[in-house]
């Protein structure tokens, strides 16, 4: 600690705080423009300059100087004041001061700092910017001539990014900011810099022209994509979302969001939209009041009687509508009850629970930042959590740590100092996790202290010496020797693992594998480490935590799939998910929904399972929402409606209790608050928080770092290799998430449709070129695909995102870790 | 006191002799306003479009909250108001609006003649504000 004066004031701050942060403590505000909380301090604008006494009366800038003990700091006198009024004036000079145009108007920082400092006239004259937009890109614009080179927007794609659009080009009175060889954005599309610009010279595209920032309604509320549970606060103009706000007060992602959490929202106002219930007359689906379909439904359901139906839910419901949907399946008596293809979280119920008697992560995101080694499974953890990517991406530039991802393709992440991918064939990731969890054993660096299934575990791992698995998985022996070193040397480690629809496979084994390790490396309850596993959708983890899988008796989706296509199953009601397009093998699930006698699906859009439907309810959007989503670090957060529901539509939760209620039962919707307060008496992680109790934080159930409840090594069985010249890879693609965002203009406005992407190698050696429409046949079933090549894949290995309902990349991908393909054009 | 009443009468019927009244024979007669007076609101127009670049500023000060702006991008990437219209009904001639103009697109002229049958009538839109 460091005792400072600061106009007067005597105060006491941390050793690392610069005179900047330590008056803002004091509550005592200095003007800045190219300072920004979470980049590291810059200088680059002198609008922070500060006099301290130790250095004569010289004029030194807040925001880079750090504080030192004794230091006597004045933040304005004349003299100051003057020499601010004269860095805004030299700013200005160049400046084309375009505010009445400007989308930045009205929250500029350059025209706040001019405005307060009373710049009317400018004692300078000079040449104004003429440079010409760039505008290559449908979502960022950016427009130089605004600039005032505070060079945020390149230390935040950057130090946070790590993508590096951009940088600094010429000098003197030329310099500008410029994309690599000056030839236009062309990038992830993050919209980070658009967020950090203090000016309008970076601007969202999509909301040009549209308002004054004054005219928005704000709305704090959770991002309704993926498991990282960013806060977005939505910008509603006239009841229709316009834009997404950047707001790093609230929330666990620090104002970062991803490509579609900021670009991704326009399918909430999409004029698709289901407005009004649809029920099927001969053969064709019309519009209905709600009592008839209702009554057509809860007809249905009893005509089925309890065992004949099935519920297969979406895990982007709110926490109260999941608590809601568990009482009507109690109320139509069937204990067939699941979501998410059922498989896929099985690496936490089965996986992570078996091993720490927990279903859960056990530490939260912040905490990965201090990590000194962090191990990311399955392929680009960048691609399924972006957000979450750039706390990794923090953690390994501003506190080295070391990162390791064990992965069949080169990500992002390879890229970054000291990272190393431990590259492995298709569906070989259970053997390097395998092969790791033995070299900690057989070196004695695991910590074996009230570990059960210690022997079990020794003799699963008999034929996982590191060579053995070298051979089976290509990777090198010594690299996986060097990382369960690393590892077990690290005082804080995080071990990160993604789940969801496209990654079935192994998914038990693969959760069981993570905690093996996350146990051998005593990570699980230890200060600032974690064992994560992050699932795919906004409430993933809240679907585990109500328990929306199959009860006592009940089958789980597969099963329920199967028994449907046998006739077994009369009834099935399909909430929230287009199950046609982003369930594995879509033979399967096809089968089963033609086969039905009686089809629900209760969704947002016409989904091409909706079609498939005899009564089709129309639901509501994150956007519409009052209620709870619980993300992958157990963090519960406030869904806020922004918007009203369009049409006649419901929120799901509305329309659970109007069914349970059809049903015969006599549950009241009585709010989100009162569902709250009830899922506390059942789930006893969440009574230690009231509804209005949530903070702006979120709140964490179970704590910062969760108690694991034992520690049982379990083996987990060896995955086969998948044989082949070509293996197709699927899975979530960076631009988008579920099937959703495929009706999000921002998303499509980078990828619009689906594709297969090539490695160079492969790609020279077929003589496929990015465009070329190429044929990809494996699993009996051939798709025409466009071609991308790109850098990430090794030879032989085809990636090709499951999204897209058109492409029909389930036909094909039925449930396994890799599918043997052949290409041809 | 007589006097005095003589006095007051001789005021009145010195008023009732031509060129003494104050009364102006409207409609037939009509007076020319000061120029500082504040009536219909007109929007500049330029050679091939409004002045008024859609910056928001004239809804965002009127007290009366009377005056419609909605912004677009027109075909050279401009911004421009594809909305703008006045309530004339509710607004109460402060001229703020036009204090408010960045680009001084926006002026208020002398006619004062707004009176009208429908309600319709008094939404002044963009095509009726340019002359
Ligand atoms: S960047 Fe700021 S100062 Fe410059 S034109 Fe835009 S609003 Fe005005
Ligand atoms: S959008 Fe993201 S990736 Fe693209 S330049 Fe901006 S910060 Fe970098
Ligand atoms: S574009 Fe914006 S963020 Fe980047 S240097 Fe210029 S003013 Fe700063
Ligand atoms: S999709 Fe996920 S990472 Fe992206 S903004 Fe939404 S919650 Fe955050
Ligand atoms: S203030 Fe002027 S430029 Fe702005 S909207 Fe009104 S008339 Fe148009
Ligand atoms: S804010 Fe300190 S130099 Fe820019």
């Amino acid at each position: 600690m460091v005792n400072l004066t600061i106009d007067g004031k005597q105060i006491t701050v941390s050793r690392t705080a610069t005179i900047y942060e330590a008056a803002l403590e004091a509550g005592i505000n200095i003007p800045v423009l190219c300072y920004a909380k979470k980049l590291l301090p810059f200088g680059a604008c002198r609008v922070c300059l500060v006099q301290v006494e130790q250095m004569k009366g010289r004029l030194i800038p807040a925001c880079t100087t750090p504080v030192s003990e004794g230091m006597v700091v004045t933040t304005m006198s004349d003299e100051i004041l003057k020499v601010r009024k004269t860095v805004l004036e030299f700013l200005l000079v160049n400046h084309v001061i375009d505010c009445p145009v400007c989308d930045k108007g009205g929250e500029c920082d350059l025209q706040e700092l001019t405005y307060d400092h009373e710049v009317v006239c400018n004692r300078f004259q000079g040449e104004k910017f003429n440079l010409e937009t760039d505008e290559v890109n449908p979502l960022i614009e950016r427009n130089m001539n605004r600039c005032v080179l505070c060079g945020r927007c390149v230390r935040v794609c950057d130090e946070v990014v790590a993508y590096g659009s951009y940088s600094f080009i010429n000098r003197g009175f030329e310099t500008k900011i410029a994309t690599a060889y000056d030839r236009g954005l062309n990038c992830e599309f993050c919209g980070q810099c658009v967020s950090m610009c203090p000016v309008g010279a970076i601007l969202p595209r999509p909301f040009k022209f549209k308002a004054r920032p004054w005219q928005l309604k704000e709305v704090d509320t959770v991002c309704g994509y993926c498991g990282n549970g960013c806060t977005v606060t939505l910008g509603v103009l006239n009841n229709k979302v316009e834009t997404i706000r950047f707001n790093d007060k609230i929330g666990v992602n620090d104002g970062n969001l991803c490509i579609r959490g900021r670009f991704g929202y326009s399918y909430v106002n999409s004029e698709e939209r289901l407005t009004a219930p649809l029920v099927r007359k001969n053969g064709e689906l019309v519009a209905a009041t709600w009592d008839e379909a209702l009554q057509a439904v809860a007809d249905g359901f009893k005509q089925a009687g309890g065992a004949g139906l099935g519920i297969l839910s979406g895990a982007r419901l709110t926490n109260e509508e999941l608590f809601l949907l568990k009482n009507l399946a109690k109320q139509a008596g069937t204990a067939n009850l699941d979501h998410s293809g059922g498989e896929c979280y099985k690496g936490l119920t089965e996986g992570v629970a078996g091993a720490l008697g927990v279903a859960a992560s056990t530490g939260t995101f912040p905490q990965v930042e201090e990590c000194e080694a962090i191990l990311a499974i399955r392929s680009d953890f960048y691609e399924t959590h972006p957000v979450f990517g750039m706390v990794v991406n923090q953690a390994v530039k501003r506190n080295e740590a070391q990162l390791a991802i064990v992965a069949d393709k080169r990500g992002k992440f390879a890229k970054l100092p000291g990272a190393k991918t431990l590259l492995h064939r298709p569906g070989q990731e259970l053997e390097v996790l395998n092969g790791l969890a033995r070299v900690l054993l057989d070196e004695g660096l695991a910590r074996t202290e009230g570990v059960e299934g210690l022997d079990e575990l020794r003799q699963a791992l008999a034929d996982f010496s590191a060579e053995q698995v070298a051979t089976r998985t290509g990777v090198a022996a010594e690299a996986l020797r060097e990382t369960a070193r690393q590892f077990a040397a690290a005082k804080k480690s995080a071990i990160l693992l993604a789940y969801g629809l496209p990654y079935t496979a192994y998914s038990r084994e693969l959760g069981i594998a993570a905690a093996n390790l996350a146990i051998l490396l005593g990570i699980p309850g230890r200060d600032g480490s974690g064992l994560y596993l992050c699932g795919e959708k906004a409430n993933s983890q809240g679907v585990i935590d109500l328990g929306i899988m199959p009860q006592a008796g009940g089958l789980g989706a597969q099963a329920m799939l199967e028994a449907a296509a046998n006739g077994k199953l009369s009834a099935l009601y399909v909430v929230g998910e287009d199950v046609l397009t982003s369930y594995p093998d879509r033979g399967k699930v096809e089968k089963a929904l033609d086969k039905v006698s009686f089809l629900v699906v209760q969704d947002i859009f016409l989904s091409p399972t909706a079609a498939k439907a005899h009564v089709v309810l129309p639901a509501a959007s994150f956007a519409e929402k009052d209620g709870t989503f619980t993300n992958a670090e157990r963090r519960i957060q406030r869904v806020r409606p922004g918007i009203p529901l369009p049409g006649q539509a419901k929120t799901d939760g509305a329309i659970f209790a109007a069914l349970t209620e059809k049903l015969g039962g006599n549950l009241a919707f009585t709010g989100a608050e009162a569902i709250f307060a009830e899922i506390g008496r059942q789930v006893p992680a969440y009574a230690a928080v009231t509804f209005n109790g949530i903070g702006p934080q979120g709140f964490v159930w179970g704590g910062e770092i969760l108690a694991p409840a034992r520690r049982r090594l379990q083996p987990a069985g060896g995955a086969t290799a998948v044989d082949g010249a070509f293996q197709l890879l699927t899975g979530s693609a960076l631009y988008h998430s579920g099937t959703v965002s495929t009706r999000a203009k921002g998303p499509l406005a980078v990828i619009n449709e689906a594709y297969v992407e090539f490695g160079r190698d492969d790609a020279k050696a077929l003589d496929v070129k990015d465009g070329d429409q190429v044929k990809i046949s494996g699993n009996g079933v051939e798709l025409c695909l466009k071609a991308k090549v790109g850098n990430r894949l090794p030879k032989g290995v085809l990636f090709a995102p499951y999204h897209f309902a058109a492409a029909g990349i389930n036909r094909l991908y039925k449930g396994e870790a890799a599918v043997a393909v052949t290409v041809s054009k | 006191m007589f006097t005095a009443i003589a006095k007051g009468l001789s005021i009145t019927f010195k008023h009732m002799l031509p060129g003494h009244s104050t009364t102006v024979q409207y409609p037939t007669v009509k007076l020319k306003p000061s120029d500082r007076f504040r009536g219909l609101h007109r929007l500049v127009p330029t050679q091939d479009r409004e002045k008024c670049v859609a910056c928001y500023l004239c809804p965002t000060v009127c007290p009366a909250k009377c005056i419609t702006v909605e912004a677009a991008e027109n075909a050279k990437g401009e911004k421009y108001p594809r909305v703008y219209s006045i309530d004339l009904l509710r607004c109460i001639f402060c001229g703020y609006c036009v204090e408010a103009c960045p680009v001084e697109a926006l002026e208020m002229t002398a006619e004062y003649e707004l009176a009208n049958y429908r309600r319709a009538d008094f939404e002044f839109t963009k095509e009726r504000l340019l002359r």
